[in-house]
């Protein structure tokens, strides 16, 4: 009988704990306020990633130093989306258990196509760093990103062209069938070529990323002799066509899309890649206080300048910061329930303005980047043709 | 009509001189060797590696040698590096399924299992990051050499002149040396040309080292006129040279030579909307191949006793 009882108590308080630590869970959201980042740091895609990384390092240091969300810090917590979907649903995943207010990541966009549905149906925010591939915004509606879609960046480099040679008339397209990005891109180069009265589109070529022989393709471009040719590829594939086709003795223009925005196109095409015009969505040259600020954090520890990678990845932890700052500033963050306050975060984040590095953002109802400035940068090889740079045109 | 000709034949002489090794392993144990492409990948590598000074970069760190090997020295060594490992492998891989006169299923299984096994110890030292030749530093190929409207980069022009004077050399290595008739013996009739006095095991040995240098030629080649993609190049490589084969007659010295200028020939000629897919043209040539003259262009039709 007194055993029965004891059982009975033991069982009441255990059932009273869960219920009182569920409800303590629902209903606290305390300091330090976790920030959630899934972004590539295994995998050949850790390139990207480990800039990225340093992106969010940097803001999680910045904002701290500052007071954090009015006093009360940030964490930042992060885990690894390698380079693959399955990667990075089990990031998000982690994520989510560790109860994150919002999450910035994955790096790729068919990362992105996989994983951000998950947090989408739990409601919670996510800012896609690099995500440039079409529909990204679309996924649902706590879906919003930072990275310019690459048909308003692309086009800024075919103008950058055409004040470098006004007179030119002839363009060559090459893209490589077999990369989703490399041909929705070309689709819009294509169309931003055709749109212009002064150009006339003389041939487009296919190619795939595995190749490495492009003799075919480079031989029917030099037929037509255009003066003007724009590559979407990857960095391999690409960064060889350019050295082919300057070793065949084009010496046109030479526009490159985004697969080739990184200095891993150096040891390809070596001295030939000298010349590429390649748009961006930033420039550390920009005056921006916001700019100025992450590119003397990202110097003062890696002596350097930051590229797009890691900006847009500081940018998608400001976003998070300023909006959680002005929904304190309104009702106290601890007095929130988890979900209402991703609820909250989420309506905060699409209807504020930002003044980021990379100049001055907005999100339109759907989540996707209102951004202002755009540059396009020239590579500039070093005399061992083995090391460059992107030095951004006035 | 001739910038594409030339074009075809650059890449075709290639696949011909690849091929070759396949045919004159073929030829003498009726058997594929499919860790051909892994030890064509392993003498791009190994001649890059001589020529740069740079070895590593995948799980290996990257690290440089203070001395740099010619051109040709590199080449050099890493034809007879490789002429090496495939005696090697016939030891390890073939001879004792020889010796046990085992299924010709199982030399294929054995040989894709030293593919692998290659393949992925190259991405284990190197990684899978592309990898170029510095073409300025070989003095003596001009970047581009023009005539005409003919316009070829002058590495192309290399592969040509290079891959066409083996090919001649081995035809006639093979018609009029000793060596040569011995090899062919051993191909007609293994246990006849044993009884003749040929030793037949030196024999295949010899050609399995033959077909490891023309792997290792064939690659340093193709790495020198476009670049090393990665470890498994090879392995792509290998499967077209399988269709040249295919095509040419299955076991026939000349027929790989027709065969391999043939495949370059008609991926040249693709047309230019559809260029990226002429990698589709090896394999729809290897179809219809099969389909219309199974014994190859060159290859006789295998009677049947009664």
């Amino acid at each position: 009988m007194r055993l029965q009882r004891s059982v009975r108590w033991f069982g009441f308080c255990c059932s009273s704990f869960l219920v009182c630590s569920g409800l303590s869970q629902a209903a606290v959201v305390s300091a330090p306020y976790p920030i959630g980042a899934a972004l590539s740091q295994s995998s050949n895609v850790a390139l990207l990633g480990q800039e990225q990384v340093i992106g969010v390092k940097l803001a999680e240091e910045y904002f701290n130093s500052k007071g954090g969300v009015n006093g009360s810090l940030i964490q930042l917590v992060l885990e690894d989306s390698a380079g693959d979907e399955a990667s990075a649903i089990n990031a998000f995943n982690a994520l989510m258990r560790k109860n994150v207010l919002g999450i910035v990541g994955p790096t790729l966009s068919q990362q992105a196509f996989a994983a951000d549905p998950l947090a989408d149906k739990a409601k919670i925010p996510v800012i896609g760093p690099s995500n440039t591939a079409k529909g990204i915004p679309q996924i649902g509606n706590f879906v919003a990103r930072v990275s310019a879609p690459v048909a308003i960046v692309a086009p800024f480099a075919l103008q950058a062209a055409l004040q470098k040679n006004p007179s030119l008339k002839t363009v060559a397209i090459l893209y490589a069938q077999n990369d989703a990005f490399s041909s929705s891109e070309s689709q819009t180069f294509q169309e931003t070529v055709k749109a212009d009265k002064r150009l006339n589109l003389v041939t487009i070529q296919k190619f795939q990323t595995t190749d490495s022989d492009f003799t075919s393709q480079t031989s029917e471009v030099l037929k037509v002799k255009p003066e003007l040719v724009i590559i979407s590829g990857l960095a391999a594939d690409g960064g060889n066509l350019v050295k082919q086709l300057r070793q065949l003795g084009y010496k046109g223009l030479i526009v490159g899309g985004n697969g080739l925005n990184t200095p891993n196109v150096f040891p390809v095409c070596q001295k030939y890649c000298d010349g590429i015009l390649i748009a961006q969505a930033y420039s550390p040259e920009s005056g921006e206080a916001m700019n100025r600020t992450l590119v003397d954090l990202y110097q003062k520890k890696y002596k350097k300048n930051p590229g797009q990678f890691t900006a847009q990845a500081f940018t998608g932890m400001q976003v998070i910061v300023e909006a959680l700052q002005k929904i304190d500033q309104k009702k106290k963050i601890s007095s929130y329930e988890l979900a209402d306050l991703r609820q909250e975060l989420n309506k905060q984040i699409l209807s504020q303005t930002f003044q980021t590095a990379l100049g001055t953002i907005s999100f339109d109802k759907e989540g996707e980047i209102l951004q202002k400035s755009f540059y396009v940068a020239e590579i500039k090889m070093d005399s061992d043709n083995k090391n460059g740079k992107f030095a951004f045109l006035k | 009509m001739l910038q594409t000709l030339l074009n075809g034949l650059c890449i075709g002489s290639v696949y011909a001189l690849f091929a070759l090794g396949y045919a004159l392993v073929f030829s003498l144990l009726g058997v594929i060797n499919f860790a051909q492409g892994a030890v064509f990948a392993v003498g791009a590598y190994l001649t890059w590696s001589l020529n740069t000074g740079s070895w590593g970069g995948g799980q290996v760190p990257l690290w440089e040698t203070s001395f740099r090997l010619s051109f040709g020295l590199s080449l050099g060594i890493s034809m007879l590096f490789c002429a090496g490992l495939s005696a090697f492998i016939e030891r390890v891989a073939f001879e004792p399924l020889r010796r046990r006169r085992a299924e010709p299923l199982l030399y294929l299984v054995s040989s894709l299992g030293v593919a692998i096994l290659l393949v992925n110890a190259l991405l284990l030292i190197y990684g899978a990051e592309t990898r170029n030749f510095d073409l300025e530093a070989i003095p003596f190929i001009p970047v581009l050499v023009e005539w005409g409207d003919i316009r070829l980069r002058g590495i192309q022009v290399l592969i040509l002149a290079v891959s066409l004077a083996v090919l001649a050399l081995l035809i006639l290595v093979f018609r009029f040396s000793l060596i040569g008739k011995a090899l062919r013996a051993v191909a007609e009739n293994p246990a006849v040309a044993g009884l003749l006095g040929i030793p037949v095991q030196r024999c295949i040995v010899y050609t399995f080292a033959l077909s490891g240098a023309l792997a290792s030629l064939a690659g340093t080649l193709v790495a020198s006129g476009f670049s090393i993609p990665g470890p498994h190049f090879g392995l792509l490589f290998g499967l077209k040279a399988l269709a040249v084969i295919v095509l040419g007659g299955m076991g026939e010295i000349s027929g790989a030579v027709l065969g391999g200028l043939l495949l370059g020939l008609f991926e040249a000629f693709v047309p230019a909307e559809f260029s990226g897919y002429k990698e589709a043209v090896a394999f729809t040539l290897l179809f219809l191949g099969l389909m219309i003259r199974p014994q190859g262009l060159l290859g006789r039709p295998i009677l049947e006793k009664l």
